[in-house]
Formats: structure tokens, sequence, C-alpha cells
């Protein structure tokens, strides 16, 4: 099991809307997160830059695409990696995730990055081509109270205090597809004996920690130099 | 072929598949010279989807998988998997404004087994509607 960003291709219509005022492209892959959901890695990038290419040269456009893929497009010691590329090209299509994409732009401020995949959600990977949210990253987790399994990402209704009374057979009234994180919260308690924790009532989430104070952080300055 | 021009089509051929040894190989080879390219592949399912696209994109106007029949690959499921990974393969080239069959795979049949020239004349006979690459057009 695995967690990561998880990221989708945009349509390649979209992204040749936004490429197509430049000449010279570099298609940067990350070999990281976006590698394992089979979204912007070594190989993605690769087919990416070929159809790019094919598609420029069917209308006769003159444009140079290469390809190249770093670690990681988020940490600044893989990026420095571009420093003696960059300077021939006149954009750069990145198949990171959306921090990867402004970490490259905020190294290369003359240089446009334009960003090839749409950024999803942190991601459990369940299975062989299946990814599944299971966490919000609200900045206050709650999992110990719910048996780690967590209403707020998992429950179509986000409630706390459940369950709701919709569930069938263990399944959500919203989707029938999605398994009822209050029967899932309920078995996990029962099953080792906490089914007392329920007996809190929980007051609606504080958010403040998630998005209530603008960009969040994360300062350790015993990891720091 | 398509009035008088001749497609080059690239083949990548699962080496469990009937009639592909390399004496077979070569034998192909010298019948449609430049109009075929052969690629063997210990299944069809080490295909990637890169390879067709490289094919299409530097010499090939149509890339096409010749895999074992469905159910019976040697590796249990690499030739679904190849055919999924031709399915996607296939939406990208059709999202550039490329024909989908440029892309594309054919499973043996169980029954009646087929060899690999058998399959290239098939697929070539599919074929025959299809124009030269707008990708190569100032390449040939």
């Amino acid at each position: 099991m695995a967690f990561m960003i998880t990221a989708e291709q945009k349509p390649v219509e979209e992204i040749r809307e936004m490429i197509a005022p430049f000449k010279r492209i570099l298609v940067l892959g990350c070999a990281s997160c976006v590698a394992e959901c089979a979204a912007g890695g070594q190989k993605e990038t690769a087919m990416m830059a070929s159809a790019l290419r094919m598609a420029a040269r069917m209308e006769d456009m003159d444009v140079l695409i290469e390809e190249m893929t770093i670690d990681r497009q988020c940490v600044e010691e893989f990026v420095i990696r571009l420093d003696d590329v960059i300077g021939s090209y006149d954009a750069v299509l990145s198949l990171g995730c959306g921090a990867g994409v402004q970490a490259v732009a905020d190294m290369y401020q003359e240089i446009p990055v334009i960003p090839a995949l749409n950024t999803e959600f942190l991601g459990e990977t369940k299975g062989q081509g299946l990814w599944v949210e299971n966490c919000l990253g609200c900045g206050d987790c709650m999992l110990y109270y719910f048996g780690g399994v967590c209403p707020l990402a998992r429950c179509s209704k986000q409630v706390l205090n459940g369950p709701c009374g919709g569930s069938v057979d263990g399944r959500c009234e919203v989707d029938s597809e999605v398994p009822c994180a209050w029967q899932l919260i309920i078995d996990r308690l029962t099953g080792f004996n906490a089914l007392d924790r329920l007996e809190n009532i929980y007051p609606p989430k504080q958010w403040s920690k998630k998005q209530g104070k603008g960009p969040r952080k994360i300062i350790r300055e015993d990891q720091q130099k | 072929m398509n009035g008088n021009y001749e497609l080059t089509l690239a083949v990548f051929y699962c080496q469990n598949v009937p009639g592909s040894d390399e004496g077979e190989r070569r034998i192909l080879e010298k019948k449609y010279g430049k109009a075929l390219r052969l690629f063997p592949l210990p299944c069809s399912g080490r295909l990637d989807p890169v390879h067709l696209l490289r094919a299409l994109e530097e010499f090939a106007d149509a890339a096409y998988v010749v895999a074992c029949p469905k159910g019976n690959c040697r590796y249990f499921e690499g030739n679904s998997r190849a055919g999924k990974r031709v399915g996607k393969t296939r939406e990208l080239i059709e999202q550039i404004g490329l024909e989908g069959n440029r892309i594309g795979l054919v499973y043996g049949s169980k029954e009646n087994p087929e060899t690999l020239s058998y399959q290239i004349d098939k697929i070539r006979d599919g074929l025959s509607e299809l124009g030269p690459s707008p990708v190569l057009k100032n390449m040939k």
C-alpha cells in the first residue's frame, strides 16, 4: 500500500491550446507520485511528448518538443538538474502535480511552466490501476476516534456523529458503490472493543487548520540547516 | 493497399504466435521489404504504448500487435494487458486527430491457430482503405 498525490492527464486539446504560442518546449515528467499513478512518470512523459510532436507535424508546425523526467519536481535539489538545459526552451510542460509545477516555476521565473495534469487528491493505491481518496489532509487527524476510518473523507455526507441511517447492506445511499463509512467505523470499533468512543458527541470540524489561515506550511527546525 | 501507396506497417508480435520464429521473420521481411517492420516480443504483455507511438512518429503508417488467443497467454494475462494498453494508446492518437485504426491488436484463435504471416495479411487487408500517415507526410 502506498500513499501519494494522485493526478490525471488533461485532455490533449487543452494542453495544445496552452502550448500553442511556444516553439521550444520541454515536456517534464516527475518520477515520484505521478509516476506511481501512471499520469506523469517517464513512460507517460514519453507518450505525451511523442503525441505532441506528431500533432505538430500533422499541422506543419515548426516546434521543438523534447522530454526529460526528474526524480521529483517538488524538491529544489532535483529541479536544479534543469539548470543546464532550461535555456534551450521557451516553455516547460510539466507532468508533475500542482506542487511540482509551482516549484519548477519558482526556480525559473522567466520560463512559463504549463500544467499537463489535473492534480486530484491524496490517494491510497487500493489495487492495480485503482486509487481512492481516504484522507483530506485536514490538519487535525481524528482517525483514533473513528477506528481508523475517516468520516470526513469517506462518508458522502461528512457526518461526524453517524450513522445517518440511510445506508443499505453496508453501502452508501448516495452512491451504492461506496461502502458506508459509518458501517466500517462501527465494525472496526466493535472488532477491538472500542465502541464506547462513539459515546462522545463530536462538534463540527474546525477547518481552520486546513484552510483558515491561507497557505499551510510545516516548519521543522530540527530538519533545517 | 490504398491506391498506389504502400503503407509501412510496424508489427509487434508475441514470439509464442505460430510461425513467428527467426526464419519466418526473415521470410516475411524479404516478402514485404520496407512495407513491414517486425518487432518480436517475449510476450505481448511486454509491449509499452510508447513503442507504438514511436513507430508512428518515426516510420510507420500503422502499428499493430499480434497476440496469442484470449485466455491462452503463456504468462496468463499478457495479451489482455496488451489489449488494454493498445486501447488507451488509440484514444491518445485520436485526441491528436489521427485515425484510431492506425493502432490495433489482433488476437489469435484457440480453435484455428493462425500464423504470424496470416495475421499480417489480415491486418494489411483491414487497412486497405487507410491512406498515408499525415505524421510522415514530409518524411517519406
